[in-house]
Parts: C-alpha cells; sequence; structure tokens
C-alpha cells in the first residue's frame, strides 16, 4: 500500500515484541508477522488507517532496543525516524518489563517530534502482580501514556484519540531523559558549542548526545557545520569521556528508574506464574530441555501431519478422476492438449496442494510454539551444539524445521540478528535431509540393503554431520566473513496462546508461499512437463531422455545410468515423485504422455514388487548406493530453491548455492560409487 | 576480577566493566547491561550459555558473550 500524502503519518516505534505489529495489523487491517519472539519486523511496513471520514498514514518500524544503527533493523528504524519525520511517534513499552522497554522511548525524546507511550501488555503485567499508576507514570515521563492491551484490541480508541491531540501540537520538544551531573554538565558544554552552528531542522539535542555516544552519522553532521576552535573543543569534550555510550546509557536508566519508582507498585505473585517458573526451568535445563524439546518437536510435526494427511489423501483421490474428466473434456483435442492438462496441469496443482498443505500444518504448529514464546528456549537450549559448528542458538529453530520441510527452514532464518550467521544458517538448512527425501532413500535402500538399511542411515547421517561442519566452516572462512557473534537475547515471558494471531501467523506464511514459491513451483514443473512430454508414451523418446542420454558420459563417472540420472532431476519437481519417475523409466509404469502424470498416481500407480525386481535387475548396488547418495544430497527441491530466492532477492545467491548443492551432490554420489564398488 | 559467568545461580552482583568491542557493547548496553546495573544470575549449567536477570527482563548470553561481562562485588 502506499502511503497516501496530505494525511498524518504515524511511525510505531519500540523494543522488540511489545506488540507494535499487533496494533498495526488491528488500526490498518493488514497481516504483519505477529509472534512471541523479538525481531519479526525487519522491514518498515505503511498503511493506512481511515476513521469518521480522516485517515492516518500508519508505519510499523522493527522492533529495536536502541538507535545506534548497528544493525540493519535499527538503520531502518532510525531513518525513517531520522529522515521521513513522521509527524508522530508512538513508542511502544512493555508494562511487563517497563524499565527495559522504556529505553528507546529515552532515545526519541531527543527528537523534534510529539511522542506518544503506548502502555502495552497491560494483562501480563497484572498476572505479573505489577500495579501500574498510569497517570502518575504520565507525570513523570512527560507524555502522554496510553494503558493498552493490544491483543485483545484494548486501548485502541484511546490510543487515536491521543494521537489526535498530539498531531495538534505539530513539532514536539526535545527533552534530555538522563540522570547523571557529570555527563550532562559535559553535555551542556558540547550543547552550547554547536548550538549557533547547527541549522535548527536537526535536533541539536539529539545531535549532541549521539556525539558523547560516537555515532559516526551525528559526528557527520557536526563536522559539516562546526569547525575551527569550535570543533576542536568539542572534539576534546567527547574523546574525554571514555565508553560514552555506556555512560549515557546508564544516565537514560537511571532516570527511568526515576521516573517509575513511584508509578509502579509489585503486588505478590500468583500460583500460575510460579508453575510457569518451574516449567521453565526445566525447559532451559541442558538436559531435560533437550528431552523436552525433542518431545515438543516430535508433537509439532505429529501435529503437521494430522492436519496435512487428509488433505493430501482428498488431493490424491480428486487426481485420478480428475484426470479422467480432463481427458473426457478434452476428448477431441489434439495430444498434447489433452495431456498438457490431463497430465501436466493438473498433477502440478495436486503435489503443490499437497506441498502446501503441509506447510501449513508446520506454520501452524510452530505458530503455537511462537506464539506461547517457547522458541526463543529452544535457542538457548541448543545454543551450545551450534557454537560447535560455529553458529550461536538462533540458527537452531531453522535447521530444525527443515527436518519437516526444507522451505519452512529457510523462511525460518529470518529471526537470526547477524548477516552472516544468517546466509550460512540459510546455505545450511536445504542440507538437512527433509521428510520426502526419507521416503525415497528408504525404498530404494530397501531393495538393495535390506537389513543393512540401519547402517545406510548412519552413514547419511553422519555424512550430512560432516557436510554441515564442512559448509558452516567454509562459508564463513571465505564466502560471508564477518565478526563471530554469540547469543544475546531476551527470553520473552511465556503467554497464553492466541488463536486470533497464530492463525494470521499461518495466513501470512501460507500467502507467501503460495505468491512467491507457488508460482516457481508450477512453472518448473511444467517444464518437467514439456522435456518430458511424448505421444506414444515411451519415455525414451521424450527430450528429457535425450538430455540424459547426451550427459551419461558425466553421469557414469558417479555410476549413473541416464535413467537414474533424469530420476535424479526430475526430482527437483519434487522429491516425493522420483520413485513414479523411476517406475516409469523402468518400464513399470503406464505407458503415460509425461513424468508429471505420475504424481497423479504418487506410488501407488505402479507395483511396488515390479519396480523391486526391475531396479534390482538392471542397477547394480553400487550404482544404487551412488544415486541414494547422490540424491541424498542434490539440490533442493524448486519450492526451496524458490524461497531462497524471495529469502535472499539475490539471484546470484540462489544460483550459487543451488550449484554448489548439485557439486555437493556430484561428489557424494561419486564417493559413494567407488565405496560400493570395493564393497559389493 | 570477576566476569558475570562466574555468578552462581541465583547470585547477585553489579557490572563493573566491559571487555568486549564497540558493537558488543552497544547492543548489551541498550539491553541494559549499563555500569553499576545489577544482575541476577537465573540459570547456568556446564559449559553452556546463561540466563541472566536484568532491568525486569530475563537475557540469554552465550557463555563467551558472559565472559565479556565484567562484575564487582557479590551481592548474594
Ligand atoms: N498478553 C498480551 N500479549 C500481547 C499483547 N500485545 C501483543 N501481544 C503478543 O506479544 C507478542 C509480540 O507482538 P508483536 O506485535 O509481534 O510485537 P512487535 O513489537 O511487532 O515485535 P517485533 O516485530 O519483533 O519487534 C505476540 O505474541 C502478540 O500476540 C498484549 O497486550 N497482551
Ligand atoms: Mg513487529
Amino acid at each position: 500500500m502506499n502511503p497516501e500524502i496530505n494525511i498524518p503519518t504515524i511511525a510505531l516505534a519500540g523494543q522488540p515484541n511489545t506488540g507494535k505489529s499487533t496494533v498495526f495489523n488491528s488500526l490498518t487491517g493488514s497481516k504483519q508477522h505477529v509472534g512471541n519472539w523479538p525481531g519479526k519486523t525487519v522491514e518498515k511496513k505503511t498503511g493506512t488507517y481511515r476513521y469518521n471520514g480522516s485517515a492516518l498514514n500508519i508505519v510499523d518500524l522493527p522492533g529495536t532496543y536502541s538507535l545506534t544503527s548497528a544493525s540493519l533493523e535499527e538503520k531502518i528504524a532510525r531513518d525513517f525516524l531520522l529522515n521521513e519525520r513522521p509527524d508522530a511517534v508512538v513508542v511502544m513499552a512493555d508494562a511487563s518489563q517497563l524499565e527495559r522497554t522504556l529505553y528507546l522511548f529515552t532515545e526519541i525524546r531527543l527528537l523534534k517530534v510529539p511522542v506518544v507511550l503506548a502502555l502495552n501488555m497491560m494483562d501480563v503485567a497484572r498476572e505479573q502482580g505489577k500495579n501500574i499508576d498510569v497517570s502518575a507514570l504520565q507525570e513523570n515521563l512527560g507524555v502522554p501514556v496510553v494503558p493498552m492491551t493490544a491483543s485483545r484490541a484494548k486501548g485502541l480508541d484511546d490510543l487515536i484519540s491521543v494521537i489526535n491531540n498530539s498531531l495538534k501540537k505539530k513539532n514536539g520538544s526535545p527533552a534530555l531523559c538522563m540522570e547523571d551531573n557529570k555527563l550532562l554538565n559535559k553535555y551542556s558544554e558540547i550543547y552550547s558549542l554547536l548550538d549557533d552552528e547547527i541549522p535548527n531542522e536537526y535536533s541539536k539535542e539529539w545531535i549532541a548526545v549521539k556525539l558523547i555516544e560516537k555515532d559516526e552519522e551525528a559526528n557527520l553532521v557536526f563536522n559539516r557545520y562546526v569547525s575551527g576552535k569550535k570543533l576542536e573543543t568539542a572534539e576534546k569534550l567527547v574523546t574525554e569521556i571514555k565508553d560514552g555510550i555506556l555512560h549515557v546509557a546508564g544516565a537514560r536508566y537511571n532516570w527511568i528508574r526515576k521516573a517509575i519508582l513511584n508509578s509502579i507498585k509489585l503486588l505478590p505473585s500468583d500460583e500460575k506464574k510460579i508453575r510457569r517458573k518451574n516449567f521453565d526451568r526445566a525447559a532451559t535445563h541442558p538436559i531435560w530441555g533437550k528431552f523436552i524439546a525433542v518431545g515438543i518437536i516430535l508433537l509439532t510435526f505429529i501435529t503437521a501431519m494430522i492436519i496435512a494427511i487428509p488433505v493430501m489423501s482428498v488431493a490424491q483421490l480428486l487426481m485420478g478422476p480428475g484426470s479422467g474428466a480432463l481427458r473426457d473434456i478434452f476428448s477431441g483435442a489434439p495430444l498434447w492438449v489433452i495431456s498438457f492438462f490431463a497430465d501436466g496441469l493438473l498433477p502440478v496443482t495436486g503435489v503443490a496442494v499437497m506441498m502446501f498443505s503441509f506447510i501449513l500444518g508446520v506454520y501452524f504448529a510452530f505458530g503455537i510454539l511462537e506464539d506461547i514464546g517457547y522458541l526463543a528456549r529452544l535457542a538457548y537450549v541448543f545454543d551450545r551444539p551450534m557454537n560447535r559448528i560455529g553458529l550461536h542458538g538462533k540458527s537452531f529453530m531453522p535447521l530444525l524445521m527443515s527436518f519437516g520441510c526444507n522451505i519452512a527452514g529457510v523462511t525460518g532464518t529470518r529471526v537470526i540478528d547477524s548477516w552472516q550467521q544468517r546466509m550460512v544458517t540459510l546455505v545450511m538448512v536445504s542440507i538437512i535431509p527433509c521428510m520426502a527425501l526419507w521416503a525415497v532413500v528408504s525404498f530404494v535402500g530397501v531393495i538393495f540393503f535390506g537389513a543393512a538399511m540401519p547402517l545406510l542411515i548412519i552413514a547419511l547421517l553422519a555424512v550430512v554431520a560432516v557436510h554441515l561442519t564442512f559448509t558452516s566452516a567454509l562459508f564463513r572462512k571465505f564466502i560471508v566473513k564477518g565478526e563471530k557473534t554469540g547469543l544475546i537475547m531476551e527470553l520473552p515471558p511465556y503467554h497464553k496462546p492466541n488463536w486470533k494471531t497464530i492463525w494470521s501467523y499461518v495466513w501470512v506464511h501460507s500467502k507467501d508461499f503460495l505468491k512467491r514459491a507457488g508460482t516457481l513451483i508450477a512453472l518448473i514443473s511444467l517444464a518437467v512437463w514439456a522435456l518430458s512430454y511424448q505421444h506414444d508414451g515411451n519415455i525414451e523418446n521424450s527430450i528429457l531422455a535425450a538430455i540424459g542420454k547426451f550427459f551419461d558420459p558425466v553421469s557414469g563417472l558417479i555410476g549413473l545410468d541416464w535413467k537414474l540420472f533424469i530420476a535424479l532431476i526430475a526430482a527437483i519437481a519434487a522429491k516425493e515423485a522420483s520413485l513414479s519417475v523411476l517406475a516409469v523409466l523402468y518400464g513399470i509404469g503406464d505407458g503415460a504422455s509425461s513424468i508429471t502424470s505420475l504424481f497423479v498416481s504418487g506410488t501407488g500407480g505402479f507395483e511396488n514388487a515390479a519396480l523391486t525386481g526391475a531396479i534390482a535387475q538392471s542397477v547394480s548396488p553400487a550404482s544404487a548406493l551412488a544415486f541414494i547418495f547422490a540424491f541424498f544430497f542434490s539440490i533442493p527441491c524448486i519450492g526451496t530453491v524458490a524461497t531462497i530466492y524471495s529469502e535472499t532477492r539475490s539471484f546470484k545467491w540462489t544460483a550459487g548455492c543451488s550449484a554448489y548443492y548439485l557439486l555437493a551432490s556430484f561428489i557424494a554420489g561419486g564417493i559413494a560409487y567407488r565405496i560400493g564398488l570395493m564393497i559389493f | 576480577m570477576n566476569t558475570l559467568d562466574s555468578l552462581n545461580n541465583g547470585e547477585q552482583a553489579i557490572i563493573h566493566k566491559f571487555s568486549g568491542g564497540k558493537s558488543f557493547i552497544n547492543r548489551v548496553a541498550a539491553m541494559g547491561f549499563t555500569l553499576e546495573a545489577e544482575v541476577t544470575m537465573i540459570s547456568k549449567r556446564g559449559r553452556g550459555p546463561v540466563i541472566v536477570y536484568i532491568r525486569d527482563s530475563e537475557v540469554a548470553l552465550g557463555r563467551s558473550e558472559a565472559e565479556k561481562i565484567i562484575i564487582k562485588e557479590n551481592l548474594k
């Protein structure tokens, strides 16, 4: 939505997890990501709130602890506040964690803008036994304070009317929310040096304080306007204050302490709180915590399956008759038209729907975990294991989600704060074998290795571990270099699940998936249809077969004949489909007009026993081993690749990752083949 | 000189100084880790990350991050 001109713009600023997006969504009807985990909103988003014939532009900013432009989100929030000059700023604070969440308020008060403090999560504060005297707080903070419970839409009307009152004031006058006489004396000296020099469009209070913090941008402005003796004196003063940021932060917190001292009363805490504390103690225990985590994760995937299986079965059931019906409708048309609809479009859509239903389930389950605040605990419990591969706890979630579905994992990397770590995690995510991979691997594996299957699985997992470790080291060393950062993360208090939030979480993610990945999946799958189309039902006559044969010298290196090679390629469209593809290639499947038609029947379209026999006859165990490894470590499905693109917005990254996985697949397959030749 | 991770569960101390770089200090200062601030160790086990309570909030810190925060006088 484009911001409308001529109507006032209100920015929603605040520390992470204070409820900005919740308010934004209620006012503008948008569906921004909301959840109990700090740092979900990473871009600013604009919407319009309309009421009684007037309107306000509302801007949802990323949550930031301060405005030091240390991270990308901080830069986005800061640039918006400084350069785009909203007409008023609503600073959101969390009443249950008031002291810390007021920090950003003290910083924003340095700007020339009317400020309103939205005191959110009043319900949580009440549960914690914190009784807040709003009028005393308002007096001490010097701005209007609106108590709210945004998740239940309480306080929104008050907020709007207070905003409207503030808008009448036009410019806000900056206030110094600091308490530290020594520091304030220095500040006054610096301020007096720049007072006459810096133009009035800047907040001089902001510049002076930021100079003490040794902020680079403030320093640039300062150097542009101030020169000569004044510049020298000021620079000397600034360098005298060692670790300026610490003193400024300390002074701000002193001020906050004083401001909230007589406005919060602590009542004895209730039983519920104690129960939560006990749960949390177990959930963050290095051993019990991991058990609880594994239990909860299993439960999550089971929930996802429970949601997905009915949809998948219905889609399966409908595809057969649907395909038949399409054939009837187009009965007079040329063969390729019939094939396009009945064997191409329909099965492709069907597979997309099935993939989608699973993703829906994953999102639903993770939405619950996120909303109650458990995700942050997982990051904590798995911080140490993650350290061993050069990452920290926040990378755990995305890697974990990838066991279900790589797409969910790629999106999940958003919560990681450092760009370097996010990219490394993103590359690692697709190395994790998803559920579909296991299905194919166990089928082929059992044919050749029977009782030795557990060994094969252990070998595969061992290679996954080595691959992950190596990839992490490689990318950190050569590709995305950067300072190694450790885990610094607030653990949000547990909340009761809020179904409205969870639903909108699912909705937003699914919409995203459909829009971005959905189109690409469809396009690529249709390309596979076109390449494998033949009118006589003999796959050997398709373009795909020609391609496979062309690459025979290459695939031969890792012991794959052209059929296995094509199964490998077709797997890119959908991993589950490769079994059906194998069936056709080995002449077991019905004489279909294209590989995609096999999506209709899935694995049920051929006799498993027949396929088993055919494969066992014409493929050597060494080749089978090579196929399994090459398949296992190959490029992820097209849905994941599409998501990598939509998350990085970089063609280079997407292509680079894909090439990396292909190479890994080739190497894994090659080594497996050599080893296979030695064993069998 | 003791670092934050030397506190045992339930112990309290006052922050004395920091040994991390500027970007580390910028990040933690805004979250409430300032000179003279009171911190309480909530959870420390083995060599893993710790959870501390500071200014109304629980914050998880990797072990190496906790080692960059130097404390004085154990308040118990
Ligand atoms: N109990 C309670 N929960 C709330 C309230 N307001 C928001 N929440 C929940 O708090 C969590 C954080 O809300 P968000 O709106 O995502 O917070 P945000 O400020 O946009 O967070 P970031 O984008 O990460 O900075 C979500 O789980 C909300 O459902 C409230 O008044 N009471
Ligand atoms: Mg948000």
